[in-house]
This record gives structure tokens, C-alpha cells and sequence, in this order.
């Protein structure tokens, strides 16, 4: 065991609220999605331009290189942000600053390019119901910028240096061949540029800082000597380089990081162990390396949380979990933040003192901390063809995402809402939002004589809407490269650079992911319809569109019948479990062994984010007893308050799909009530419940432990709770940011917890 | 075949004893705590209990209820419990959740698949099934056919019991029992005859008979101010002469049960003083000095 307090100080007071204050100030008014737009200081005007001069800087370039392959105009304006964005090594900071962070090249890039791909997958379709789907909150569809997970392992063993001497290599080697294609001419002459830009950037940083005298600059300075210099040397060496890579990629280059390192743990191990044997840094200069790191990500205000992993497997069976693991979890715990979030790849072998400090963690009001089990990922990414090893190494990113190391990226991500198919079996396929046929006349309802109709119906209708949006995603996917090209991410993945190819021009696996949103209401809804109408015969079907139509009004006691149904997901009833089952893998089946049009795979992912909200409110009554507007069920968890049997119920109810089906992650949120979970023998429970959801098969699951007596105080007492955070779907908010409605649902969802 | 007349099944219990559990509660007891936070458990015969806060005044009951019990009267429910023969089919039909039928028959062959439902979590945790009331020893046939079924299928075994039961029906079931959880009211007699409605002589003869025996016993020990809050040091010194204690527990009275007797039209003797912090700890503190 870890100690869990330092007799030592992580970071000063004012280091800290410097940092707090270095994105944006936190006696300002805030909001999350603009968070780029901030600046929580100015910075030296001597070491650049100002936002507005790089913007009208850009405006410039841009108009010249107008007629340019996208590959060409992307490199240049990102040379030209980090040739003169503003830098600052400060006194109070271990990491760099860098001024201009608002993705100012979209303007010029990503939203007319994406404008352009969009109207020609819409030309393509013809009468592409994408748009409409969107906006009745039947399905999304996007391409998807925001789930890459660059080569740590080439990054730490090269640097930004070496990265582009692997790239010049491969290029001579290509070019020797005579066997050079004019895209990959292309390729390596913008990749290159970007990374002589990095190298550049931080050059200029480390001549900064040896301008600067405070107590933190000539630590920083060698820091940044050694990045200019080749690969990273110590822990901190590392830190920095991901951070810089970090804040490149997501804020200028606009691909988002979704995990810091391969497993941050992994990653930093090596670095780790020569510091301390060779007497480079002490543990106590690395914890508060790391605190500083922690630090950059909680003040940032990402509101979906910035991921990284600890722990896992290696593939010769030993843990991963090293003393790496049991120190960031000790920072993090004593610094008392919720962003980063934290995913454990665990398995049943995983150190139990390891578990059991994640989850004493959780008990102790940690809601930033989740398990994903490493059985369930291994066999969800090897029947895509991935090996044992490949498998057993990959990434979890973003909020429970798999995806393999360096040889997997997302072109799209695409969400569909289980709910409103089932609505069109009502509506004869017409959309109550925007009044068109979204859906098909699958017959009169009120005439349907058994549930196999209904059923049949509500089948045909979902098939209908996923084929419709796959028509238009199959088409937006092939603009992906065109809209925007991932260089800085590319150079990072040896096939890659081997190939001199774009990751998502196919230089790697171009992977599709299709989320399902809201699978536990839309089988409490079938259910109601089952029981209710040919189980007991209380209702008919044309009541009941009567009631649906018309929110329940003048049918409160048919609503109530239909909430006092015994057939509901997650009390581990066998029939709902088994219709659970089936849309699970009516979905999934759309997508197993098909090819999206890069020739590669779509994945499945039973998974929410914030849909369970926006979809829902475009979601009319449902026959469940669910009101027009509410919220549906998130990931793989029951409608709120449907699990009345306790959470070993609930457990069998998620365990009872086979969650490796869906290939890209699936999460089970639970709210735990606290006298539950209390004193020893809690974490003991606790580690009774993972153990076995892990070992029925299930995928990632959740935590949260606390009631709804504490977040009524936090209601009526929001200045007393300032630092409280709640787990939306995937990642953390603050709970003072939660509108009175949204925290009145959260409090509604705690009243519900069975003791 | 042996029925049983119980009020519920906890699945994910975890104040039952060790891990994991699922807890039976059986119906009927021979003490009457003035405490008692399971009133529904004190007879044997099937009960209704009627939250009237819950009712939404549908007449749903009124409908099924072959006794004329339940009457809408100008859109306002009453239940006349001198007319409920207990049949439960009110409770079925309830819209708004404000009726509960306490006193299900049941067999072992009913039960044992539920119980059985939670098997890998009690593998995991190391916990099982733990008998509860009431007093399910007043049952104490069937509960001995049932833990025989469950130790045969290999689950560990609790039964949670106020002692106040003859030695024959302890026999019954000892053979397959992995642990007692034995509640200890009162050291003084009178202090528990005051408290309990019984002598404490059956329950502390039959505590000494387990422990005589070498099964493994779990000390609970509720802490009422004012009323068993001075048996405190005595029961610890008792304690302390016995073998196979495996765990004390103090649990603070607490009056969460007084809707319980309201909707069981039973009248409510749950004391109004609660137990402070300092005076668990105090009781923790002195059980700890006397038995260590």
C-alpha cells in the first residue's frame, strides 16, 4: 500500500490558483461548451500576436492559399498559429502557456469543408432524412474529430524530434523506391510542416524561458532543451511533451486527446524508474510534477472531462498496474478535483489493494472514477480482428471507449435514440417535431390483434431509421480526410508514416461508431405495451395512442398502470432482460461484419452521452408512462427508478446482453445510497458487486455514491457546495452548473436509490 | 410440503451479516420491542398496511375487494379494517403504491430460486442468506427445511434471531446454520420486560447454549436511551465470558418505522429520544474495554 497523505506540499495555494486562473478566471461568468474562448490572463505581448491579429493573420493566408489541397492549408495555418501565438513560462507553472488556443483555423478549415462534405453526402443520398432525424432527436449523425488517442509509445520514445526523422526516413525510403504517390508527396511535405512548427514552438519556448529567473524557469528551460533537443528524458520531460501535444493537437490542430498516455501510468513507469535510480527527481518532486499536470486539465473546464487510464493487463498476464498507478491515485485524491477523469482497466487479477483504493475513493465522494473490465474489451476488439496481444494492450479513451493502440481511429460517431421507432409505430412513421414521415406506415396500430404485430412493427421501423442514416454516413464518411486532415495525430502512428498516408485516409483502421440511446425505456415501453394490452388487457392499443397523443393528460391512471408495470429492465426480469437482449443485438447486427465506406469497421457502443437529455425532449409520450420531453435511460442502465430490486437485480438485468457485442464500450451508471457502502466492510460490498459484474461479463460500470438529502442541501445551499460534482453521462459537472431542472432530475434519480 | 408465512425479500442486503445477502423476512415474533422498527413482523397473520399519504383516491381497490373494505365515498377513500379478510388483492390493484400486503405463504421450493438468483455476488463477497423477521424461528421447521436446501447447495447461512424461541426449535436448525445473529436487549430481566413484553432468561440460556456449541454468533446490540442504554457494561461483561463471538454490533435506535404503525393501524410506542453520536461511541468504546 501507497501512503495516501504526503507529509509534504503537492502545490502551493498560489500555484494552484494560478493555475485555476490560467484558462479563465473563476470570478468570471463561465461557460463550459465556449471554453477555448477564455483567456485567464494576458500574456507577454513581446512573445506574439494578439487572437485578433492571428485571426486577421489568417484571413490573409488563407485567401492565398485558397486554391491549395486541404492538406496544405491546414499545415500552413497551423504553422502560422504556433510561429506566433503568445507563450508564457510562468512562475507559479510547471507547464508551458499558450495563448491562442480557440481552434481560430476552423473558420478557414473544418466549418466550410465540413459544410461542403455534408451537402454532398446529403446530394449523394437524395432526399437524405439525416437533417430531419436530427432534429426530431430520431438520430445523429457527425463525423467524428474528437476520440484520437495518439502513438504515446512513439512519442515518448522519439519526441516531436524524432517523430519527424522517422518521417524524412520513410519519405527517403518511399522516394528511393520510385514507387511515390503525389498524396503521399503531399502527405509527408504538411505533416513535416506541422511538426517543424511544434519543434519550432517549442524552441521558442525554451528561449523564453531562459529569459526568466523565478524559482520554476531553469527545471522548465532544461525540460524544454531536452524536447527540442529528441526524445524526453525524465517523467517531467513527459508530462510536458503531453501536454504540449495536448494542447496543440486539441485546441489548435482540432483533434481532441482522449487519454493522456497508455495508460498514464505505462507511460510514465519508465521515466519514472531511471529518475529515481539515477537520482534525476525524487518521488516528491514527481508527485508534484504530476499534481501541476492534474492541475492544467481540471482548470481547463472541459466540460465532457479530459480521460486518461490506469492499470490493465500486460499481455503475458502480469498486472500493468504499477507504483505509478497507486501514487497518481493518491495526487489525485488529494487534490480534490473531478477533472481529469479516471477509467481502471481492471480484471479479476488486478491488485486488490489497487481496487480498493479506487473505490474507497468512490465511497469517499470521488465521482470521477470508473472500471472497465478488460475480459469484456479483449473479446469485444479481437472478433474484429485484433490479436490476443493487440487487444489486451488497447486504449480506453474518451468516457469508456476501446480502441486498439496506434492502429484504430473514429471518422464518425452517431447516436441513435431507441425510443422514437417505436413512437412511428404509433404514428404510422410521422414525426411529432417536425409533423414529417420519418419513419414507415408499418399498419394501424389499433388494429395490431397480438404483441408479435407491435413488436414486428417496432423492428421495422428502427431497421428503417438505421439504414436511412447509415445511407448518409457511408456517404460523409468518405469526406472525412478532406474535412479534416489529421497530421500532427498521423506522423504519431508508425503505419502511418510508413505508408506516408493520413490516419483517416485509411493509413489505419477507420472506424465507424454507432451509439444507442435510451435501450432501457424503449424496453420498459414494448413491456407496458405487452403487459398492459395483451398480458392483462387493461388497455387497448388505440387508448393508448389516445393517451400518448394527448402527454397522459385525461389518462392518469392508465399512466400509472403503465409505471406500476412488473415487466421493466433492471429488477433482472427475465422477459424484459430478454427483449433488452434483443434490441441489443438488433442493433449490433446492423453493423457486425459490415464495412463502412473506408472498407472498415463499424462499431457498436451502448453508450448515451448527452442524448439521454436532447433526445429525450424531442421524444413524445411513451407507452412506459414516460411524459413528451423527459429524459430516457442513459448507456446500458435502466429508466430512472426502474430498478427496484436492488443493485444485484440491476446487475443481472446488464449482464444478462452480451456486452462484448457492443465492440466499442457500454456502461452501467449506479447510485449508491452511502450507508451501503460504509466503513470497511462498504469497500469490501463494493469490491463484492465489481467483482461480480466483471466476472457475469460486464463492461464498465460506475459509481456514485451519495443522497439525495446532501444534493437538496446543495440545491438551496449552492455557495456551501461549490466543489460538488455530479456524473451526467460519461463525465463530471459541477453541480452548481446544473440548471434548477436538470438538478431536480438528479435528485429525483438519488431519491430512488434502495438502501 | 411446509409453508411459510413471510413479508419480504431484501435482495443486495448488506447489514444481514457478512457480505452480500438476501434476507427473508419471515412473519411473527414473541417480543414486542417497544422499538421495534419491523412492526408488519409482530403477528403471524397476513396484514394490510395502508399509506394514506399515497392514496391518489382511484377506487381501484374498491373495485376488487370482495369484502366491501375499500369504499370510495364522494372521491375520497376508506378502508375499513374491521371488514379486511387480508386477501392482498387490493394491494395488487393500487395505483399509487399506498397498500402492502405483509404475510405471503410461501414453500422452500418457491424461495430457493430466489435466493439462488444472488449466488455469484454472495461468492464474491463472501455472503449468503440470511433468515430475519420477526422472529423467523417462530417458523423454525420451515426455516430449518430451507437452510437445510441452501447449505446442500453450498451457500453460507445466517439466521437472525431475538433468542426468545424454545431450544428444540434452536436445534432444528443449528446443524445448518454458519452463523447467528443474535440480538441481546437487555441484561437485567426487568429492564427487558419493560422493553421486550418477556423475560430475557430463554434468550440468554440459549446464547450460552450457541456459544456452548461453537457456532460462530454475531452480537447485536440495539442502543435505546432511556431504555436499555444503562445495560450497556453488563451485557459487555456477559459477552466477554463467551467463546465464539465473532463481531459485536451496537445499532442506534433510530424512528423511521413510525409510518409502519400508522399503516398498520398499530399503535406507535417507538421512544422519541434518538441516540447521539458520543453515545454510540461511548457504548462502542466501553464494549471494546470490557470484551478485548
Amino acid at each position: 500500500m501507497q501512503e495516501r497523505f504526503f507529509n509534504y506540499e503537492l502545490i502551493s495555494d498560489t500555484d494552484r490558483s494560478f493555475i485555476e486562473n490560467k484558462y479563465h478566471r473563476q470570478d468570471m461568468p463561465f461557460d463550459a461548451k465556449q471554453r477555448m474562448k477564455y483567456h485567464g490572463y494576458d500574456y507577454d505581448e513581446s512573445t506574439g500576436l494578439s487572437d485578433g491579429e492571428i485571426m486577421l493573420g489568417l484571413d490573409e493566408l488563407a485567401k492565398k492559399l485558397d486554391v491549395e489541397h486541404h492538406y496544405t492549408i491546414k499545415s500552413e495555418l497551423f504553422s502560422y498559429i504556433l510561429d506566433n501565438t503568445r507563450i508564457d513560462i510562468n512562475e507559479h507553472d510547471y507547464f508551458i502557456g499558450i495563448y491562442t488556443w480557440d481552434r481560430v483555423i476552423d473558420k478557414h478549415t473544418i466549418d466550410p469543408w465540413q459544410k461542403e462534405a455534408y451537402a454532398k453526402a446529403t446530394l449523394a443520398v437524395g432526399n437524405s432524412k439525416r437533417n430531419d432525424f436530427a432534429k426530431s432527436g430520431t438520430a445523429w449523425a457527425l463525423l467524428d474529430f474528437d476520440h484520437t488517442v495518439p502513438d504515446w509509445e512513439s512519442l515518448s520514445t522519439l519526441g516531436f524530434v524524432g517523430i519527424l526523422e522517422r518521417l524524412e526516413n520513410s519519405y527517403t525510403a518511399i522516394k528511393s523506391s520510385g514507387a511515390i504517390t503525389e498524396k503521399q508527396e503531399l502527405f509527408y511535405k504538411c505533416a513535416k510542416r506541422e511538426y517543424e512548427a511544434l519543434i519550432k514552438f517549442t524552441k521558442r519556448l525554451y528561449a523564453y524561458s531562459l529569459t526568466k529567473s523565478h524559482a520554476k524557469a531553469a527545471i522548465v528551460s532544461e525540460s524544454l532543451k531536452h524536447l527540442c533537443e529528441g526524445a524526453p528524458q525524465t517523467t517531467y520531460d513527459m508530462l510536458q511533451l503531453i501536454y504540449i501535444y495536448f494542447m496543440v493537437s486539441e485546441s489548435v490542430e482540432h483533434y481532441q486527446v482522449r487519454s493522456l498516455g497508455y495508460g498514464l501510468d505505462g507511460t510514465l513507469y519508465p521515466f519514472y524508474k531511471s529518475d529515481i535510480e539515477n537520482r534525476r527527481f525524487s518521488k516528491e518532486e514527481i508527485s508534484r510534477f504530476i499534481a501541476y499536470f492534474m492541475m492544467q486539465f481540471s482548470a481547463m473546464g472541459n466540460y465532457w472531462g479530459q480521460p486518461f487510464y490506469l492499470g490493465g493487463t500486460n499481455p503475458d498476464g502480469s498486472t500493468a498496474v504499477n507504483e505509478l498507478s497507486y501514487l497518481i491515485l493518491d495526487i489525485y485524491d488529494k487534490l480534490g478535483i473531478y477533472n481529469p477523469k479516471i477509467q481502471i482497466k481492471v480484471c479479476k487479477s488486478t491488485p486488490k489493494d489497487f481496487v480498493f483504493k479506487a473505490l474507497k475513493m468512490i465511497i469517499g465522494g470521488s465521482t470521477s472514477i470508473v472500471f472497465c473490465n478488460e475480459d469484456i474489451i479483449v473479446k469485444a476488439l479481437m472478433r474484429n480482428g485484433a490479436t490476443y496481444d493487440d487487444a489486451t494492450l488497447a486504449v480506453v479513451k474518451g468516457c469508456y471507449e476501446y480502441a486498439l493502440r496506434a492502429k484504430s481511429i473514429g471518422i464518425s460517431f452517431n447516436t441513435f435514440n431507441a425510443l422514437k421507432p417505436l413512437c412511428f409505430v404509433f404514428s404510422g412513421g410521422y414525426d411529432n417535431v417536425t409533423g414529417k414521415l420519418l419513419g414507415i406506415h408499418t399498419g394501424d396500430v389499433s388494429e395490431f390483434d397480438n404483441f408479435e404485430k407491435f413488436y414486428h412493427a417496432y423492428l421495422a421501423q428502427f431497421d428503417y431509421v438505421i439504414n436511412e442514416n447509415m445511407k448518409w454516413i457511408y456517404e460523409a464518411e468518405k469526406y472525412i480526410n478532406d474535412v479534416n486532415p489529421s497530421l500532427l495525430y498521423a506522423a504519431t502512428i508508425p503505419a502511418c508514416t510508413e505508408q506516408l498516408r493520413d490516419a483517416n485516409d485509411g493509413g489505419i483502421i477507420n472506424v465507424s461508431d454507432m451509439l444507442l440511446n435510451g435501450l432501457g425505456t424503449a424496453v420498459d415501453a414494448l413491456m407496458a405495451v405487452y403487459e398492459l394490452v395483451f398480458e392483462k388487457g387493461v388497455t387497448t392499443l388505440q387508448e393508448l395512442k389516445n393517451a400518448l397523443d394527448n402527454n397522459w393528460e385525461g389518462f392518469e391512471k392508465l399512466r400509472l398502470r403503465a409505471l406500476g408495470c412488473k415487466h421493466k429492465y433492471g429488477r433482472g426480469d427475465k422477459l424484459s432482460d430478454y427483449y433488452a437482449c434483443a434490441i441489443h443485438n438488433f442493433f449490433a447486427s446492423h453493423f457486425i461484419g459490415k464495412k463502412n465506406s473506408h472498407g472498415d469497421n463499424i462499431e457498436y457502443e451502448l453508450h448515451s452521452a448527452l442524448a439521454f437529455l436532447k433526445q429525450g425532449k424531442n421524444t413524445p409520450a411513451t407507452p412506459d408512462g414516460r411524459y413528451n420531453g423527459d429524459e430516457v435511460s442513459k448507456n446500458a442502465s435502466p429508466t430512472i427508478g426502474m430498478d427496484t430490486n436492488g443493485l444485484t437485480a440491476l446487475i443481472r438485468s446488464v449482464t444478462s446482453m452480451d456486452l462484448s457485442v457492443s465492440d466499442s464500450g457500454a456502461c452501467l451508471d449506479c447510485m449508491i445510497h452511502p450507508s451501503t457502502v460504509q466503513g470497511e466492510e462498504g469497500t469490501d460490498i463494493l469490491y463484492g458487486v465489481l467483482n461480480t459484474y466483471l466476472s457475469l461479463g460486464g463492461a464498465s460500470i460506475h459509481f456514485n455514491v451519495f443522497n439525495s438529502e446532501m444534493l437538496k442541501d446543495a440545491q438551496a445551499n449552492p455557495d456551501r457546495y461549490k466543489n460538488l460534482q455530479v456524473r451526467v453521462c460519461g463525465w463530471n459537472v459541477l453541480w452548481n452548473n446544473l440548471s434548477k431542472q436538470e438538478q431536480d432530475a438528479y435528485i429525483l434519480r438519488a431519491e430512488k436509490i434502495i438502501e | 410440503m411446509k409453508k411459510a408465512v413471510i413479508n419480504d425479500i431484501k435482495r443486495f442486503a448488506v447489514h444481514d451479516g457478512d457480505g452480500i445477502r438476501t434476507t427473508v423476512f419471515f412473519k411473527g415474533c414473541p417480543l414486542k420491542c417497544l422499538w421495534c422498527h419491523n412492526p408488519e413482523g409482530i403477528t403471524v397473520k397476513p396484514e394490510i398496511a395502508y399509506y394514506e399519504h399515497k392514496c391518489i383516491d382511484c377506487g381501484e381497490c374498491a373495485y376488487v375487494c370482495p369484502t366491501r373494505a375499500h369504499i370510495v365515498k364522494c372521491g375520497k377513500h376508506d378502508f375499513d379494517r374491521e371488514a379486511c379478510i387480508a386477501c392482498g388483492r387490493c394491494t395488487e390493484s393500487c395505483l399509487g403504491g399506498a397498500l402492502t400486503f405483509y404475510g405471503k405463504e410461501t414453500t422452500v421450493e418457491e424461495l430457493l430460486p430466489q435466493l439462488l438468483e444472488d449466488r455469484d455476488f454472495y461468492e464474491s463477497s463472501g455472503g449468503g442468506v440470511t433468515l430475519s423477521g420477526g422472529e423467523c424461528l417462530v417458523q423454525a421447521d420451515f426455516c430449518a427445511e430451507l437452510l437445510k436446501e441452501l447449505k446442500r447447495l453450498g451457500i453460507h447461512t445466517a439466521v437472525d434471531t431475538c433468542g426468545f424461541i424454545s431450544k428444540s426449535a434452536l436445534d432444528k436448525v443449528i446443524p445448518y446454520t454458519d452463523v447467528f445473529l443474535y440480538d441481546v436487549k437487555a441484561y437485567d430481566e426487568d429492564v427487558h420486560i419493560r422493553c421486550t413484553g418477556q423475560s430475557n432468561k430463554i434468550i440468554l440460556e440459549n446464547l450460552l447454549y450457541l456459544d456452548s456449541l461453537g457456532k460462530n454468533i454475531e452480537i447485536r446490540i440495539p442502543y435505546v436511551p432511556e431504555y436499555n442504554s444503562d445495560q450497556i457494561e453488563k451485557i459487555a461483561l456477559l459477552l466477554s465470558e463467551l467463546k465464539h463471538i465473532t463481531k459485536i454490533r451496537v445499532l442506534p435506535y433510530h424512528n423511521y418505522a413510525g409510518s409502519k404503525y400508522e399503516a398498520l393501524n398499530i399503535p406507535n410506542t417507538l421512544p422519541n429520544r434518538l441516540p447521539t453520536d458520543a453515545e454510540i461511541k461511548s457504548a462502542v468504546e466501553t464494549i471494546k474495554s470490557i470484551t478485548n
